[in-house]
């Protein structure tokens, strides 16, 4: 009895001790915000993957933004704190020459829900499309944009592709 | 906390090392059964130096038999905590049963205690939201934190603990104790869309089922009758 009594105490008192260490940190590979996942297809061959070369994707009045050349999947961030981004897709627009840029606007529209994943990771956003006006493309007469196909309106995970853009 | 943990450890082992002197002849001495009843010293404590904490615990035990001791806790605490991507404050009340069986040889007279024990433990609380920021991987366009009043109410859990510690008599029936607690949860009533962080009673929760907690306990010792111990004749 002695000893059960003396193991029970130390294991106890290790535990105390290791109660104080934390385990805070978001550990990688969690399924936090998604990202939207946009491919890029042929305008005309509608089947065909076609890369983007020298895409820059740039909130209006936001200084930096991404950059996409060689790929035909990218992925870019949605607003948390709103219920739609509008978003510039530039074609060459991050290269140096600005004089062959050709800037769309595009505007997701969505709802919003807050999910919980865990104490270090706190809460992430999942975006559900609008059904009727899921993405509005403004038209300024030269877009390079020809259309728009939403085949996952629901951006829960980054597992599947939410976006087709055919240019 | 660990220079307390420390010298309370100091403490134990010199109360064992005056355990080893035994007696060889056979006397007889009155062993006093009744009711103990004090508080937490550290729930109080920290109600005082936190001002994120409110809280308090009273701690109790019967002595049925010579070794065991039927014993309790009840307790109701508030805590608002920060996290890294939370801030929440979990509100709640609960009450421990068990035992505790005391393994200590006491000389003479002394009412001395190094015991191990049991509980179960049960825990009525909510929890309010106070706000919380979104895990956005790439930040573009800054951190959202969103505040809410968001509650979550009705929630409940329960768990077994295994307890370790020590009782020692400062003068005249008063006791001060200290004891560590290895818990295990049996149930867990879980909110929608938001987690059991923290548990009233059982503390905050790790990803598996297993948490710890302690106490210091100052306590007054209500004598109710007495009973001869007899200290056998040993070699």
């Amino acid at each position: 009895m002695k000893k059960i009594v003396f193991i029970t105490l130390s294991l106890l008192l290790a535990v105390s001790f290791w109660n104080c260490e934390k385990d805070d940190i978001c550990a990688e590979g969690t399924a936090v915000t998604p990202l939207v996942i946009i491919e890029f297809y042929d305008a005309t061959t509608t089947t065909a993957l076609k890369s983007v070369t020298n895409l820059g994707v740039i909130a209006p009045s936001f200084t930096t933004g991404f950059s996409f050349t060689g790929v035909s999947k990218i992925k870019v961030p949605l607003r948390t704190s709103a219920d739609f981004t509008s978003l510039h897709f530039i074609q060459n627009g991050s290269d140096a020459d600005t004089t062959n840029d050709n800037i769309d606007l595009l505007t997701f529209n969505y709802m919003r829900n807050d999910v919980f994943i865990s104490r270090a990771c706190g809460y992430k956003t999942v975006f559900f499309l609008d059904a009727t006006n899921p993405i509005a493309l403004t038209t300024d007469g030269n877009n390079w944009i020809q259309n728009i196909e939403v085949v996952q309106p629901n951006i829960v995970t980054e597992n599947e592709v939410h976006v087709k853009i055919y240019f | 906390m660990l220079k307390y943990i420390f010298s309370l450890i100091v403490f134990c082992v010199s109360i064992i090392g005056n355990a080893q002197t035994k007696d060889t002849t056979k006397v007889l001495y009155p062993e006093r059964y009744g009711l103990r009843l004090g508080i937490d010293l550290h729930k109080i404590g920290q109600s005082f130096y936190e001002k994120d904490y409110r809280g308090f615990e009273i701690v109790g035990d019967y002595r049925l038999t010579k070794r065991f001791y039927f014993a309790g806790e009840i307790g109701n605490e508030d805590k608002t905590i920060e996290d890294d991507g939370l801030n929440f404050t979990t509100k709640g009340s609960y009450f421990k049963v068990g035992f505790d069986y005391n393994s200590f040889e006491n000389w003479l007279d002394m009412e001395n205690m190094i015991f191990v024990g049991m509980r179960y433990g049960i825990s009525s609380f909510n929890h309010t939201l106070n706000d919380y920021t979104i895990f956005d991987p790439t930040n573009y366009y800054g951190e959202n934190t969103v505040l809410t009043t968001q509650k979550f109410n009705g929630l409940n859990a329960s768990w077994l603990e295994i307890v370790g510690g020590i009782k020692a008599e400062l003068f005249q029936n008063v006791y001060l104790g200290f004891s560590v607690r290895l818990n295990y949860l049996v149930s867990n009533k879980k909110p929608d869309n938001f987690d059991n962080l923290f548990i009233p009673g059982y503390n905050r929760t790790y990803d598996g089922k297993f948490g710890a907690g302690f106490n210091y306990s100052l306590s007054y010792f209500i004598p109710i009758y007495k009973k001869n111990k007899v200290v056998a004749e040993e070699k």
